[in-house]
């Protein structure tokens, strides 16, 4: 996020967009809950008809995966009725024409068709956005989770830009991280491309920096991305996998092409708090770790705050903490990194990233600090671009329609979209262990429109039969208005009815992140 | 901003625009008792317990629900006010005749506090509300109908899944339409439980084994393991388990507030699931378990093949955006430093 969660409460205007907000991030929610109440402006494009959607001034409800029309169009409404911040463009940002030629395409009545929203709808969001003077962009991954899930984020990026709504507290482009760390894994150097703190592999400085550090030479050949590890296991580069605490079998799109890959490894290592499908199918050694109530440690927040995570327990039977279980491994590999405490390893990779080296064990007993926080006099960062964009000026992209990998045919005329629910999480390793939240909702569904489940003759409730060319899944039928005719929805959570049996090969073609929003599907009745 | 003076207590006190006088007396220190008051909640009025001397008004007033205006003088103790904050104690505890004991439970600390052994009066007109759900206790003998659950909802949750029925020796808080918490709009989130000053919502799971008090639990802080938001929260543990999750106003991200997942969703932690000793595929094709020395060799062994036959980038490492900055720190550090490759990676490039 550029801005805080906290900020939220005095935004003016909130356009959310491919986020169920009340849902994914239900505390989040309620800053946007109190700024509704206190007579904010709510626009939210979604497919569904969410909670938020409900309440708000305007739903864009659109087809899956139409976001850069939508977009665009807004932003040609803001140029041609000269809605935009001049002298933001002028001072602060580039390839403004290229941008402007882009929209040029894209007048409100054709986004409209493309997007199944109406013409005048989208004109008065863009007015909105553009004349409120506190507007903050609040998505998710129903904008990145597409084969354009990198120009999604651009599109966003320029309606920010042109109005100016960004570096001004409540004002700013902000997506909600959909889990307690991935901030933080970003952070420490978890890519294949970065070293920890945001510093290149390709850069020999850097790398001399970490060498020195590290005490050994650092291989500057980039790594593979997550979905390049998927197919390298198929074409034969990838032969060993060492997991810790992820489940691709389940949560890879298309998963039959995932098993195909994991029959051909040598070697698998799950290292986990529950034998997933991925050990339980394919794992050599699978390593019992810790969970968050029985180590020390951080996460990094969706607002980039660094806070302490405190163990209240001891790990079951011989279950080991990751870092003892880490350290051990390394050894066993010939690097004797000695037993680092929590607190050290932090200091090694603060020490080691600038933007982080401020942040510091003894400075977040009480609350975490945002970064960047360059030394340790440094309170931390609220909200970023202050004053200017971060690289100088900000850079505008042209853009246009990237249609869906898959897109709906005779054979299989619905489009399917995926989300979360508010009472499971994920693969849901945790929450279908709770009885509780078992009883509120145990079964896997697909939300049907009245007009669909009419065409097929479904009742609510009736089990069906859903296929994508890559496989097929049971479920129950939720007769809902929430969606429109033509797009189906279904939870990700049911292992039992997993959403990526359908998913297909569809992917960002710059960043790898898979196409889980848009699937082309057909309902077979019994 | 404009700013108002005001006397409370004899103390001259400047105080901002808006400020109520429970603000203003909390900021210089004064304590004024209160019980249907939450700062997360819009002042309500309902208990009496803050009532203060305000000059130049025959009764006294609600501190928390009294705007701080220029030149007021208000006095917040004495006689008269101690007999009436008793009298209120009284009066609720009549309604207050079951208790779970689970929660901290501010009536009674007050009926101490002031002296109230036992009410005046008892009666004795809810009865026992069983609901099927698992998460949220409800207890009406020891309700108050101090509202705050209720406008918890409304105001905060927006959920309106809790209400206020009837009227006079008839009222009571309840789910919408006496139903189960389930088959209403409730969202299991907990934030009912949080605000209730009795104990009257309360943590099921923490009387699974017979009722535990907060006071039996050692509380340890801590950030929530689901979404990105990162709230605070602190887990309360009596002899090696988690027996509930509560979270304190005013602290963290959250203030206070969670979801059903932060508050309710724990029993993983203690599930028969969990792996609890390292595991070995056998020649069987079955999972074994092992010790750790043969679990380490095995993993080195493994790793080591696929390096020396293959090359350092046949190896590739996925770690958890669920696990912490420092165990994802080692995790690239043993692909990069130890294992040699930069194959290292995660779904959180969403």
């Amino acid at each position: 996020m550029t801005n805080s969660m906290a900020e939220i409460e005095d935004t003016e205007c909130m356009f959310v967009i491919g986020s169920n907000t009340t849902e994914a991030h239900p505390v989040l929610a309620l800053r946007m809950k109190t700024a509704l109440r206190r007579g904010a402006q709510l626009i939210v494009a979604d497919p569904r008809r969410t909670w938020l959607a409900e309440r708000a001034h305007i739903h864009l409800q659109l087809r899956p995966g139409t976001d850069i029309p939508l977009l665009l169009a807004m932003s040609q409404v803001i140029l041609s009725e000269g809605l935009q911040d001049r002298a933001y463009i002028e001072a602060l940002t580039e390839n403004f024409d290229e941008f402007a030629a882009s929209t040029a395409a894209w007048s409100p009545e054709r986004a409209a068709e493309v997007c199944g929203v109406g013409a005048g709808d989208i004109r008065r969001a863009a007015r909105i956005y553009a004349q409120t003077e506190k507007a903050g962009i609040y998505y998710t991954l129903g904008i990145t989770e597409h084969v354009c899930g990198v120009d999604n984020v651009r599109a966003l990026s320029n309606l920010a830009l042109i109005t100016g709504h960004i570096g001004r507290e409540a004002s700013g482009v902000n997506p909600l991280r959909g889990q307690n760390n991935v901030q933080g894994c970003n952070d420490v150097g978890n890519n294949p491309v970065y070293l920890p703190g945001y510093q290149e592999v390709a850069d020999a400085e850097v790398r001399a920096k970490f060498s020195a550090a590290w005490e050994t030479e650092l291989s500057a050949v980039p790594g593979l991305r997550l979905d390049q590890m998927m197919s390298g296991m198929l074409d034969g580069s990838v032969k060993a996998f060492f997991i810790m605490g992820e489940d691709p079998v389940l949560s890879e799109p298309n998963a039959a092409k995932v098993n195909r890959g994991f029959e051909q490894l040598d070697f698998v290592v799950l290292q986990d708090i529950f034998l997933n499908e991925t050990g339980r199918l394919y794992a050599d050694v699978v390593l019992p770790a810790s969970c968050f109530a029985e180590k020390d440690g951080t996460f990094t927040n969706s607002e980039r705050r660094v806070q302490r995570v405190r163990k209240a327990l001891d790990p079951p039977g011989q279950a080991r903490t990751d870092l003892w279980i880490l350290q051990q491994v390394a050894k066993a590999l010939g690097s004797d990194w000695g037993e680092q405490s929590p607190a050290q390893v932090w200091d090694e990779f603060a020490d080691l990233s600038p933007k982080f080296h401020g942040i510091r064990y003894d400075r977040i007993e009480e609350l975490g600090i945002q970064w960047p926080c360059p030394d340790r006099d440094h309170p931390g960062t609220r909200f970023l671009h202050q004053g200017a964009p971060i690289r100088g000026k900000g850079l505008l992209y042209g853009l246009d329609h990237v249609p869906p990998w898959e897109e709906t045919c005779a054979e299989y005329p619905l489009l399917l979209t995926t989300g979360r629910t508010l009472y499971h999480y994920n693969a849901a390793t945790q929450t279908r262990r709770s009885e509780g939240h078992n009883e509120k909702q145990g079964h896997p569904f697909v939300e049907v429109s009245p007009d669909d489940a009419r065409a097929l003759g479904l009742k609510h409730g009736d089990r069906l039969t859903m296929a994508s060319r890559r496989g097929e899944i049971e479920v129950r039928a939720e007769v809902t208005d929430r969606v429109h005719a033509g797009v189906l929805w279904m939870p990700m959570h049911f292992a039992e009815a997993s959403a990526n049996v359908l998913t297909g090969d569809g992917k960002d073609p710059e960043i790898g992140v898979p196409e889980y929003k848009v699937t082309a599907v057909r309902i077979l009745t019994s | 901003m404009t700013e108002a003076r005001i006397t409370l207590d004899g103390r001259t006190l400047e105080v901002a625009e808006g400020d109520t006088l429970l603000d203003a007396a909390r900021a210089a220190g004064i304590e004024i008792p209160t019980l249907c008051h939450d700062d997360r909640l819009d002042p309500f009025g309902g208990c009496r317990m803050c009532l203060v001397d305000l000059e130049g008004t025959r009764r006294p007033v609600p501190a928390c629900k009294t705007t701080c205006a220029d030149g007021m003088v208000v006095n917040c103790g004495g006689e008269r006010l101690q007999r009436v904050r008793r009298t209120m104690v009284d009066m609720l505890l009549a309604d207050h005749y079951q208790d779970v004991a689970v929660k901290d439970n501010e009536l009674e600390r007050y009926a101490v506090e002031y002296g109230v052994e036992q009410p005046s009066l008892r009666f004795d007109r809810r009865g026992a509300y069983d609901d099927r759900n698992r998460f949220i206790g409800f207890n009406p003998g020891a309700c108050i109908l101090c509202d705050r659950c209720v406008r918890y909802c409304d105001e905060v949750m927006q959920c309106t899944a809790l209400e206020h029925a009837g009227q006079g020796g008839n009222a009571l808080v309840q789910p919408t339409q006496g139903k189960s918490f389930l088959d209403t709009t409730c969202e299991l989130c907990g934030g009912c439980v949080s605000t209730c000053p009795t104990g009257a919502l309360y943590e099921k799971q923490a009387t699974r084994n017979g009722a535990v008090t907060e006071q039996e639990c050692a509380k340890t802080s801590t950030i929530c393991t689901y979404c990105g938001v990162g709230c605070s929260l602190d887990l309360n543990v009596k002899d090696g388990r988690v027996i509930k999750v509560t979270a304190e106003t005013g602290v963290g991200a959250n203030d206070g507030h969670l979801c059903n997942k932060g508050r309710f969703a724990f029993d993983f932690i203690h599930h028969p699931d969990r792996l609890t000793e390292p595991l070995l595929r056998g020649d069987d094709g079955e999972l074994h378990p092992a010790s750790w020395e043969e679990a380490l060799a095995r993993v080195a062994d493994g790793l080591g093949a696929v390096k020396q036959q293959h090359g350092p980038d046949a190896l590739a490492f996925l770690a958890s955006s669920r696990c912490t900055n420092e165990d994802v720190y080692l995790l690239q550090k043993l692909a990069r430093a130890a294992a040699g490759t930069n194959n290292v990676h995660s779904c959180a490039a969403t």
